[in-house]
């Protein structure tokens, strides 16, 4: 480069003077109106569509929340049947996955960037090949799909193709449910438990209220049967597990047995339920196997036995037959995934004929067999002529193909799904595809000839067969309630199931647990920021996993002291941290499924480490070694599991204690006598919230929920170390008892908006300040960044964003366009230097009130539902306004078990709670 | 040696007993008549649109309501622009060859929305609400000024906080009969029992109007 001269120098200088001053101006802003307004929108105001999103294959219903036409919001559609109006963690950032700038745009091939016509013409190519051959032999490889429009033209592709083979294969599969219920009834089924119609139910290493396509329906079921105003109505929650999960920490009673014991354990309940099966049963825990017994025996009809997704088969069909011998409230469906046998046979199938060459065309939709079945499925996949792989991001398995189809976000999409009870639902997009991508249906239609497809018309193709009188009415009316009545599974009578001959499980000092991750699931969602920093029940783990032992175990391998363990399990080593967890069996590990991803994403890559080669080999042997270094792990602020040193923070009520209370530990704040000015409303409101730890399961969506309503951005685990967490609501985890006697109870922690709250006379600019309906608001432009707010506040729920995290911070995706297209355009996008904290979901109140006024009258009770408690599956979050004397939140706090948490400070909180009641067996405590 | 002060010293020291008290007021003064000036506070800012879009003739000359094209006013946070089919439905039948209209077709022609400038901006952390007021009576002409005389429009108010706090502390001076809120034209009600009426017709009540959490979130 030629030198500059003097003279170039000085424009340049004179130039850039100038455009400063130029940019001294205000900017003006454009209004951008429409050309043609869309029918019924109306610019500024929310339009709510109903659609579903899918979890492992299975649909779950969604009402999704669009401003001019941008999806923002995701909650649960009270009429579908796998929601009923609750939500989980993955159904709160489904919103986020659409938006991730690292989604694959466009299709690449050899050529690295390619179209969907060269895709085809390469299909066309191995097509016309192999039919030269005799038969084109195209596999199709995919996770559950249970689109009633994918089978169609599945169906309609392998007329044409006759030697066309579809392969099924879910990562966490339900193989052993099914494998142990054809055990029973001699034909592969599914059990549907209605939850809400037993008083005992008996888990063995169960997880009903543990993360699932089913979480949603089977907490929301729970919770109906958990109200301790109704005593005789009150659930009785047994669970045998071997570490922790939310169903244990649920139970009323729960038995730490290793994976072996269980079995033993239901084996002797067996026997005491009348299985002459001749064996002795384990004398380990007599007195326990009776009580639960007796206590299932005496509610036959209403009691039910549930075993886990990881037992053994046989397992599975002992459940039945004991369930048989109560009569328990159990349907039982056929399989609601089309494609016939187990998930590992269908692999396997699939891996034979890839290893023997037969195989023309191997197209891979949305699974990611190269990250999940390990490095030896993409050496095979190199076996068949050509492969593909259509998904939402080019991952490991898109490495392994030849060809990557990007895949519609099923926000983007028109398709069909059905929910675990096979309920069947239409999914409209809520926006346009953001990229070059297509459906699955479409792609099917695509290699079979149909050049152009839509997917609207594909749906429509399918559901269109007569039958449904006038289709356009019933079209728009499914479309509208985003769940097709009637089309569940008909629950079919069956045999009395055979009473399984159950192999006590090998002996083995040490045997590892694997599971799906409650915050990333298999890994699918590991490029989802929000889940990656949502705080795992009980540890607060974000940003990875670890090998959790017990402390027993710890000791004697030698790793107490050592933050770092290998873990061999026949050729599979892994190296991670350790983490060393009370209540959990001795000789069990346990750790989580999803993590050690290489081609996730920017957000996704190399966090944690990859326990999938564990998974085919759970419940067998494995060895445990100290070692020097691996990953470091994360945890949130506050995440010292809380030790219920009094009973302020945590109190505990059994059902036979909650009688004898004579009046509220806490009376409401209203009824306290204050000498100190407390706001007085002028309009009638003052808002107020319950939250019920007896309801409350630890599952998290409320914390996603907020994150996705409040703008609350990530900050990345650099700053988690540094305590710089952002979420406005969070989930603290309380301990109690010792070993196998442990307990733990969840309590989330929004901001208490205390009525004498302690932050506001400390901050020296008014930033944080009372309104007159109670809300302790947070003005934050007024907000100077002392932060004395933060070190006043008692419950710790105040943050300050440190770093502009919303904006050019890598776990924010440099807040790329497609990621500020996610914000709540109610909701200030705070900026760096400013406290902020949950606000009730003041947009909301707001909302409803402008409605109200508009209407002349007042906010009715339950009109305004704030984001944590529309996300909440078990109800355990109420809102509304206490000067009401019929609302809802007055009648929650006249309970007996309500209480503030640190009333003794006198901060006189609005947000309050009422005790955890659990309904513990009399029999029980004299037994042990 | 000489005199330490010399006869300018004086002066000097008049002039800095007199700046010692002049001039704290004067910066306080330049400081209040900079943030009210039309520098700060945007007023009459008179921004070039892709049409001379004529409200005067519009709303004075032609008689049309404001919600003609304003549809959503009541309904919505946000008054609206109208989309440019609004536009057509008249300009498809008068004045179809003017060239002033040409980026109008053109916008109708292509699907390219027409992209008008901001006259009236509030800053991003301020949440107003159109319909809200207008179901409280507070007129357009109220915070958008004389539109009905505006051959371009302009940012006829100052729009700055204390502005807005002035009326939502006392907003008796400003409601109108339902009748009046679109009107072009129009003076306060000097009598205070019509006031009266009015703010208990409408169900306002000033003490939560001047909570931040009403416009700040």
């Amino acid at each position: 480069m030629p030198s500059l001269s003097r003279r170039d120098a000085l424009h340049l200088l004179a130039s850039s003077v100038a455009a400063t001053m130029a940019s001294c101006t205000q900017p003006t802003n454009e209004i951008i109106p429409y050309v043609n307004m869309p029918e019924r929108l109306i610019p500024g105001e929310p339009l709510k569509f109903a659609t579903s999103v899918a979890l492992a294959g299975y649909g779950r219903g969604t009402i999704g929340i669009t401003y001019e036409g941008r999806p923002t919001k995701l909650e649960g559609n009270p009429l579908h049947p796998a929601s009923l109006g609750g939500s989980d963690v993955f159904m709160e950032a489904d919103i986020l996955d659409l938006y991730d700038p690292a989604r694959s745009r466009a299709p690449r091939g050899p050529s690295m960037v390619n179209s969907w016509d060269e895709f085809l013409q390469a299909f066309e190519a191995a097509r016309a090949h192999a039919v030269g051959n005799g038969g084109f032999r195209l596999r199709v490889l995919s996770g559950r799909i249970t689109s009633p429009t994918f089978v169609r033209l599945w169906q309609a592709l392998a007329r044409g193709f006759p030697a066309a083979r579809w392969h099924r294969y879910e990562p966490v599969d339900d193989d052993s449910e099914t494998q142990g219920l054809k055990l029973a009834f001699s034909r592969p089924m599914l059990a549907r438990p209605r939850i809400s119609d037993a008083n005992v139910v008996l888990c063995l290493g169960a997880d009903p209220l543990g993360p699932g396509p089913e979480q949603p329906a089977l907490a929301r079921a729970f919770s109906t049967r958990r109200n301790s105003e109704k005593p005789g109505g009150m659930l009785r929650l047994y669970a045998c597990e071997s570490a922790w999960t939310l169903t244990g920490a649920n139970a009323d009673h729960r038995l730490v047995l290793a994976p072996a014991a269980i079995c033993d354990f239901a084996l002797a309940v067996a026997a005491r339920l009348g299985a002459d099966d001749g064996s002795s049963p384990s004398l380990a825990f007599k007195k326990e196997v009776e009580a639960v017994s007796d206590d299932l025996l005496a509610h036959r009809g209403h009691a039910m036995v549930l075993a886990g997704r990881t037992q053994p088969p046989e397992l599975h069909a002992l459940a039945a037959w004991m369930n048989a011998r109560l009569g328990a409230p159990i349907d039982y469906i056929e399989p609601v995934d089309t494609v016939p046998g187990t998930h590992a046979g269908s692999l396997a199938a699939l891996e034979h004929d890839l290893e023997s060459g037969a195989v023309d065309a191997l197209v891979i939709i949305g699974a990611n067999p190269a990250y999940d079945r390990g490095v030896e499925f993409s050496h095979m996949i190199g076996r068949a002529r050509l492969s593909a792989h259509m998904g939402l991001y080019a991952d490991e398995t898109a490495r392994a193909c030849r060809w990557h189809l990007p895949m519609s976000h099923i926000l983007e999409s028109w398709s069909d799904i059905r929910g675990p009870d096979g309920t069947a639902s239409i999914v409209q997009p809520l926006i346009m595809p953001l990229y070059d991508s297509r459906t699955p249906e479409a792609l099917l239609a695509l290699v079979t000839g149909n050049r152009s497809p839509r997917d609207y018309d594909l749906v429509r193709q399918t559901w269109n067969r007569g039958g449904n009188g006038d289709f356009e009415s019933w079209w728009r009316g499914a479309v509208e309630r985003g769940v097709i009545e009637g089309t569940g599974a008909k629950p079919v009578t069956v045999s009395a199931p055979s009473l399984p001959q159950v192999k006590p499980a090998g002996p083995g000092r040490l045997v590892v647990t694997t599971g799906p991750d409650p915050s990333i699931w298999d890994g699918r969602y590991a490029n989802n920021a929000w889940l990656q920093e949502c705080p795992k029940p009980f540890t607060m783990e974000v940003w990875g996993n670890a090998i959790e032992v017990s402390p027993e175990d710890a000791k004697e391998f030698g790793i107490a002291d050592s933050k770092y363990a290998r873990l061999t399990c026949g050729l599979a080593v892994v190296d991670a941290p350790v983490r060393i967890r009370s209540g959990q069996a001795k000789g069990v590990v346990a750790v989580t499924l999803g993590y050690g991803r290489v081609a996730a994403g920017p957000i996704g890559d190399g966090v944690g480490f990859n326990a999938w080669p564990l998974w085919a080999r759970r419940n067998e042997p494995v060895s445990l070694s100290p070692i020097d270094s691996g990953p470091a792990t994360h945890t949130t602020f506050g995440h010292a599991v809380l030790d219920e040193a009094d009973d302020k923070l945590f109190p505990r009520f059994t059902l036979a204690e909650l009688a004898k209370l004579r009046r509220p530990i806490t009376r409401p704040e209203s009824s306290e006598p204050t000498l100190l000015h407390t706001p007085q409303p002028d309009d009638g409101y003052a808002w107020a919230m319950v939250i019920d730890n007896g309801l409350c399961i630890g599952c998290n969506a409320c914390v996603v929920s907020c994150m996705a309503e409040n703008n609350v951005p990530v900050v990345g685990p650099d700053e988690i170390d540094r305590h710089r967490d952002m979420h406005w609501l969070r989930v603290d985890t309380y301990q109690s008892g010792e070993a196998a006697g442990l307990r733990i109870g969840f309590e989330p922690v929004p901001c208490m908006h205390c009525e004498d709250a302690p932050c506001e006379p400390v901050c020296p600019v008014e930033a944080s300040i009372h309104d007159t309906e109670g809300l302790n608001v947070q003005v934050y432009n007024r907000c100077i960044g002392t932060r004395f707010c933060e070190s006043n506040c008692p419950y710790k729920v105040r943050r300050f964003n440190w770093f502009d995290y919303a904006g050019y911070q890598a776990y924010a995706d440099m807040n790329a366009g497609t990621i500020s297209a996610q914000r709540n355009p109610d909701v200030t996008v705070r900026a760096r230097g400013v406290m902020e904290k949950c606000t009730y979901c003041v947009q909301r109140i707001t909302r409803a009130r402008r409605g109200a006024e508009r209407e002349k009258r007042m906010i009715r009770d339950g009109e305004v539902v704030t984001a944590c408690q529309a996300a909440c599956p078990t109800g355990a979050i109420s809102f509304g306004n206490r000067d009401d004397k019929h609302s809802h939140v007055v009648a929650q706090k006249s309970r007996g078990q309500h209480f503030a948490l640190l009333a003794s400070l006198g901060t006189r909180p609005r947000t309050t709670y009422l005790a955890h009641v659990s309904n513990p067996n009399p029999v029980w405590d004299k037994t042990s | 040696m000489s005199q330490l002060f010399g006869p300018r010293a004086n002066t000097i020291g008049r002039i800095v007993l007199a700046s010692i008290l002049v001039l704290p007021v004067a910066a306080l003064a330049l400081h209040v008549l900079l943030m009210n000036s039309p520098y700060v506070t945007g007023q009459t800012n008179t921004p070039e649109q892709p049409v001379p879009f004529s409200h005067k003739h519009h709303v004075t000359e032609d008689g049309i309501d404001c919600r003609y094209c304003h549809f959503d006013v009541e309904k919505s946070a946000v008054a609206g622009v109208p989309p440019t089919q609004v536009c057509m439905s008249c300009h498809a039948h008068l004045w179809t060859n003017a060239a002033m209209l040409e980026p109008v077709r053109a916008s109708y022609a292509t699907g390219v929305p027409l992209r008008w400038r901001q006259a009236n901006r509030l800053p991003g952390y301020v949440y107003f609400d159109h319909s809200i007021h207008i179901a409280k009576g507070i007129g357009c002409t109220t915070c958008h000024g004389p539109v009905g005389q505006m051959p371009l429009i302009y940012q006829a108010r100052k729009l700055s906080m204390g502005w807005c706090i002035s009326c939502h502390r006392d907003p008796g001076r400003f409601v109108r009969k339902p009748s009046q809120i679109f009107a072009a034209e129009w003076s306060p009600d000097d009598d205070p029992a019509q006031i009266r009426r009015l703010l208990s017709q409408y169900l306002i009540s000033t003490k939560h109007l001047t909570d931040c959490s009403t416009c700040h979130r």
